[in-house]
């Protein structure tokens, strides 16, 4: 087979110019003729409550208010802002339990920032004047900000069909014992030799994705609805707003707009609902919709938190013999997505490591913190900081190097993957760890740290992750693809997976480009939204492994086409021709040749000879398309390496070094992929030391902005190291598996484990604030007492 | 509350506009003059998405500028860098160096990096990451957007980064 | 709540102190006064409504970072923090202010904020304001019957409040001439680097070999203002500095502070790592020549 000439180059984002100039145009950007300005009115007072009395008249009459909207001016059905529920069959629906529990403007505020009316005004400001002119009156409700609140008998029913307050547990039909795994847990753990066990709490982190959500809608005079969206999932969000607002979905668009960041903050719909309910009160009137980056804090879902309690045991040899976990997540005040990270928190525990018995347990439970849902790792950062830091422990405990323990019983090609009877393809994490080992200068450095004494004490670590590309087999995996060749021998690729940032659109192309014989800029990548025809969107790490699939498929049945009309042509087999810039020829003999573009132009004219009413050549543009299901799931592993630096007076961890080793598969865009484990490094350090969602005891956010809530900046972050592991998969297209979320998993455990190795001390809740450390340092009679 | 009149001169082009005084120069260049280029991020001067440049080289926060308070100052959004497509050294920077993921920070990062390089044309790394304090990218890890910076240093053009002041009457 | 809008407000712009002084005789607290505006538009964006808010902007001069060695640095209205920070005389005769105002919020936070404004926000967490209250000086009120001069160890009154009377404007901050012996250094503990500080601390000594003469210690964000931590100055005063000395300083610390919880830290923690903050302070003051 000929090597790639375009796939495996730091191609050049498809999108590139327009970003440097401003000129991209984010939801916020667009401006249309005769636009009015939505405002949703939030209840900032209270986390749980229930309006007794709403007067809108005084905002009416606010100067340059067209309509305020009160929940009874908007369709009274209920919706589930996730999309999971789309992407389960029927029974697997109600086996879960998923519910529709959220309205456009409730009267039951279960967090900070419910919705609770509309205003439309002719500018954004006389929106937020009648905004403040709202009369509100709430009955509070108490306040329950943890699972443990919340369970209690007699708390607040937050739904009828959920006693106790559990939105979910893992179901006993799928799950018996409500766990996932096998083997006899209780026997193997009392046969372990060592045991180690805690409980971890993970913190609630935002993604903080800098485009604030925005939107516009219309409902135009054909009574079609239109909604400028930056979603990650176009086709998803088109089928929920025609469920909600009962329309046929050929009556609803979605336009896709440039997505500034996503991490899983457009997962499925957050103000869609507002803004397209505002839309259908105005017709012929666009209504843009914008939020303030504390609203974008309270509206859109954040990482799920929570507590994990973990128990290991192992043979004296290291042999691992059980895993016991429960993972009891905080799931904030509606349901949406309470199957998804209950769930994969423990998928991926159990696709990690050899353990013969394994039981994991995931709850859900409402509570008036905010949204959780999708966050880029979806439940694996959690099971990163509990379960890597306990087999550290259980290494020091038998006296095992933590590296060649993890090469010795990490999962590996044919073991199951995530999910049971999907086994890994490929697994190349043995030379991740030797790779990354050698970058960070493992051994030696381990060696060197091991006895310090003095104010600042430095230590290393190293995690591992697996994680998954696409959702296959726990959701439906499907995109759908075309491929038009224009008549000049030029290409588009259509569909409708977005492009948070991370340059999937450009590796496309790459791809199409490749399995065409194009040259890279002969083709077009397109997405028209919700025009195009079915996919998934953009989630699970799935749009290379699977869109890409997709695409490539939908290429090869275009080169069908083609070769079909060039056989004709040449009177050669079309298993006989390759292409080449654009040529087709035979292999045999390459003098025999096609140009591409005598085929498309003959297709689409195709002339009637006027005298003769003969025609030459095929006829008939050429589309190639494909509805693809991919056959498999090829997770990616990676370890990751970090060195710090702790003050033992002050607490503080600085982290000097920070190695993310990645099986990847094959690099469509190397730059690319490693801009993806750069960016996950940074999002993975601030889940470990200091990003949390922080709630008054009212449950009101305390910091709910940049200035409050702090991200790892330039000068906080370590020197980097990505190495790039390819080892081709089997099935991924060119070899490719995912890396869209794994970036940011194992940095986390690495983090926490080289704090131990720095101190001696594990710290359980995340993230490890020098608050945290100088407690531990004193609790071990490290740190001196000052007073 | 009424309305005061202005002149800008932006991107080497002269505005004279009426604003009222509580618009933020943000909402004046987004809003009024559609100079979408410009984003709002935070609104309390945190992340930088915002940044333009004063009078050449001084980066601030529009978010934090009172529109009615900069009569007859210069301002230089990322697009004043870009003529009819032809990039400047530091876009080209960030495009050959892919340091741009979803590129909402980009035209404040280019805009600041314009300021730090005519104070400072051979920053350190160090100087860099400094400088970047106040310019939020969520995407990269910065790795690729300090190797940016190191080389639209290099490539700068002898003469000034700064963009030409040209007057020029436009009609409001 | 806060909102991307902000209220409504009548905007004052005097081309001269003089007219500035005379609107706020006129208008007195309703006046919010404004020079970098990076603090006063946020706190409209959120809570406050004031009815006027007067700009700085069209009254020329009040920029001026002057230093004159005999009589020190004079610092106007207008002054950017980024304006001291280009003037090279600060950097060398004011070490700590220079490195509390390179390290304060961002660069263009740096490029607008004013360094009175600093002081007027009477935040206890302004890291400017922890630097100079440490060296000491006179902030300059003028009103329409006169100059007045307030010492900085008298400006802080309480969270957010000056000793600024509703008539006067802040001109001008005078800080002393550098002494010969004089040893300064700020630090501060943040979450990241770009953060408001958890726990700042500036020391302004005056020493003879390896004694301390006089020393003036500041400390923020343990107290509802800058606080000067008199006690601890007194231990150092006319003693050798030695690592004993030291350990009695920093052990000193924690029974002058009254911190609290807040979004950034805990009372506990600032209580456990003030003296060592403190200590660290004059060790780096000790170093500098």
């Amino acid at each position: 087979m000929k090597p790639e000439s375009i796939v495996g180059t730091s191609a050049q984002r498809v999108d590139v110019k327009d970003k440097v100039t401003g000129q991209a145009l984010y939801a916020a950007d667009i401006q249309l003729p005769g636009m009015l300005y939505g405002k949703v009115v939030r209840c900032w007072e209270h986390a749980h409550a229930r309006v007794v009395r709403l007067d809108l008249s005084a905002a009416a009459k606010s100067p340059g208010v067209v309509k305020v909207l009160g929940p009874a001016d908007v369709t009274a059905n209920t919706y589930n802002s996730s999309v999971l529920d789309l992407m389960v069959s029927e029974p697997m629906h109600d086996l879960l339990g998923d519910i529709d529990d959220q309205s456009i403007f409730t009267t039951h505020v279960k967090y900070q920032g419910d919705a609770i009316c509309g205003i439309i005004a002719k500018s954004e400001e006389a929106a937020e004047r009648a905004a403040a002119k709202v009369i509100v009156e709430y009955e509070p409700l108490p306040v329950y900000l943890t699972a443990e609140a919340s369970r209690q008998p007699g708390a607040v029913q937050f739904v009828p069909e959920k006693p106790g307050n559990r939105a979910f547990e893992l179901p006993e039909a799928m799950f018996p014992g409500h766990a996932l795994g096998g083997g006899d847990v209780d026997a193997a753990m009392r046969d372990a030799d060592v045991v180690v066990e805690d409980v971890f709490y993970v913190p609630k982190q935002k993604q903080c994705q800098m485009e604030p959500h925005a939107y516009i809608a219309k409902f135009d005079n054909a009574g079609r609805l239109t909604c400028w969206t930056s979603s990650q999932m176009p086709k998803l969000v088109q089928a929920k707003l025609a469920r909600l607002f009962d329309l046929p979905m050929a009556r609803v668009k979605i336009n896709a707009t440039v997505i500034g960041g996503g991490f899983g903050a457009r997962l499925g719909l957050i103000s869609e609902p507002q803004a397209c309910a505002m839309a259908l009160a105005v017709p012929g009137h666009p209504v843009k919709l914008q939020t303030l980056r504390e609203e974008d804090w309270a509206i859109s879902p954040s990482r799920h938190p929570g507590r994990y309690w973990m128990k290991l045991g192992f043979k004296k040899d290291g042999t691992p013999v059980a895993c016991d976990a429960r993972f009891e997540n905080y799931k904030g005040g509606y349901y949406l997505d309470a199957s998804g990270t209950a769930f994969t928190a423990g998928a991926w525990l159990s696709g990690m490591y050899k353990f013969p018995a394994l039981r994991y347990r995931g709850e859900s439970y409402f509570t008036n913190q905010g949204l959780t849902g999708a966050f880029r790792g979806y439940g694996n950062p959690q099971t990163n900081f509990a379960l890597e830091q306990l087999i550290e422990r259980a290494c020091a405990r038998l006296g095992m190097d933590p590296v060649e323990w993890r090469k010795k019983w990490h999962k590996g090609v044919g073991d199951d993957g995530w999910c049971a009877g999907v086994t890994y393809p490929s697994c190349a994490l043995d030379e991740c760890l030797d790779r990354g080992a050698a970058a960070i200068d493992w051994a030696e450095k381990r060696r060197r740290y091991a006895n310090q004494t003095g104010t600042l004490r430095r230590g290393v670590g190293v995690a591992v992750m697996n994680h998954t590309s696409g959702a296959m087999p726990m959701l439906l995996e499907h995109t759908a693809c075309t491929v038009k060749l224009n008549e000049d021998a030029t290409a588009e690729v259509i569909f409708a997976c977005s492009d948070m940032g991370q340059g999937s659109h450009t590796a496309l192309k790459q791809i199409a480009a490749e399995t065409l014989g194009f040259p890279f800029d002969d083709v077009q990548l397109a997405n028209p939204g919700s025009d195009a025809g079915f996919d998934i969107g953009a989630h699970a790490s799935r749009t290379i492994y699977v869109g890409g699939a997709a695409v490539k498929a939908a290429c090869e049945d275009v080169k069908r086409q083609l070769f079909a009309r060039a056989a004709e042509r040449l009177q050669v087999p079309a298993d006989q021709l390759d292409i080449r810039d654009k040529k087709i020829f035979a292999k045999a003999d390459p003098q025999r040749s096609v140009d591409v573009e005598a085929i498309t132009r003959g297709g689409v004219f195709h002339f009637v000879d006027p005298m003769t009413g003969q025609t030459t050549g095929a006829p008939g543009q050429i589309q190639g398309y494909v509805s693809f299901f991919p056959p498999h799931n090829s997770p990616p592993f990676g370890a990751s390496f970090a060195e710090v630096e702790v003050d033992t007076e002050t607490g503080e961890v600085r982290v000097l070094d920070l190695v993310n080793a990645h099986d990847i598969g094959r690099a469509i865009n190397p730059a690319a992929v490693e801009g993806q484990l750069e960016g996950g490094i940074q999002q993975g350090l601030g889940f470990v030391l200091t990003e949390e969602t922080q709630y008054d005891e009212r449950g009101r956010m305390l910091n709910n902005s940049f200035t409050d809530y702090k991200m790892f900046g330039p000068s906080d972050m370590p020197k980097i190291t990505t190495i790039l592991v390819e080892d081709a998969d089997p099935v991924g297209p060119f070899g490719a598996k995912s890396v869209g979320e794994s970036g940011l998993v194992s940095p986390v455990g690495a983090v926490a484990n080289a704090i131990y190795h720095a101190l001696g001390i594990q710290f359980t809740e995340a993230p490890i604030t020098p608050e945290k450390v100088l407690k531990g340092l004193r609790e071990k009679g490290i740190a001196q007492a000052a007073h | 509350m009424k309305d005061v009149q202005i002149t800008l001169q932006i991107n080497g082009e002269e505005y004279r506009l009426n604003v009222a005084v509580n618009r933020t120069l943000l909402e004046v260049l987004r809003d009024q003059l559609g100079m979408t280029e410009t984003k709002y991020g935070c609104g309390t001067g945190e992340c930088g998405a915002c940044t333009v440049l004063v009078d050449g080289d001084r980066a601030i926060n529009s978010c934090l500028t009172l529109a009615a308070t900069m009569d007859g100052k210069r301002i230089t959004t990322a697009a004043g860098f870009a003529k009819f497509g032809e990039l400047n050294h530091i876009q080209q920077a960030f495009t050959d160096e892919a340091a741009i993921q979803c590129g909402y920070c980009t035209p404040g990062m280019i805009v600041k990096t314009a300021s730090l390089l005519a104070k400072n044309p051979d920053p350190s790394e160090q100087e860099i990451r400094h400088a970047l304090e106040g310019n939020i990218c969520r995407c990269t890890g910065y790795e690729k957007i300090v190797k940016a910076v190191k080389k639209a240093a290099s490539t700068a053009p002898r003469a000034a980064v700064v963009v030409p002041a040209v007057r020029v009457e436009v009609a409001q | 709540m806060s909102s991307r809008i902000l209220p409504d407000f009548e905007l004052l712009m005097p081309q001269s102190i003089a007219e500035a002084v005379d609107l706020l005789s006129s208008y007195g607290r309703r006046v919010t006064v404004m020079a970098g505006g990076t603090d006063v538009l946020v706190a409209m964006k959120s809570t406050q409504s004031p009815e006027y808010v007067m700009s700085l902007a069209n009254i020329p001069g009040l920029a001026h970072v002057l230093f004159e060695p005999a009589k020190g640095l004079r610092l106007g209205a207008k002054a950017t923090v980024a304006d001291l920070l280009a003037h090279p005389d600060v950097m060398r005769h004011y070490p700590s202010l220079w490195h509390a105002a390179e390290i304060f919020a961002t660069g263009q936070v740096r490029n607008t904020a004013t360094v009175l404004g600093n002081l007027l926000r009477a935040s206890p967490a302004g890291d400017c304001s922890c630097a100079i209250y440490a060296i000491g000086g006179t902030v300059v009120f003028q009103s329409v019957s006169g100059r007045r001069e307030v010492d900085i160890d008298d400006f802080w009154l309480s969270y957010g409040v000056t000793a600024r009377r509703a008539d006067e404007l802040a001109v001008e901050l005078v800080l002393p001439p550098p002494s010969d012996g004089a040893r300064a250094a700020f630090r501060r503990l943040t979450r990241t680097n770009d953060d408001l500080a958890k726990l700042n601390v500036a020391v302004q000594l005056d020493m003879l070999g390896g004694t301390c003469i006089d020393a003036r210690l500041a400390m923020g964000c343990v107290a509802p203002t800058p606080l000067r931590l008199r006690h601890t100055e007194a231990l150092l005063k006319g003693r050798e500095i030695t690592a004993e000395l030291l350990q009695r300083v920093a052990e000193s610390v924690p029974a002058e502070i009254s911190p609290i919880d807040d979004k950034r830290s805990t009372a506990e923690y600032r209580r456990q790592v003030a003296g060592v903050v403190l200590k660290r302070a004059i060790e780096d003051a000790c170093r500098a020549d």
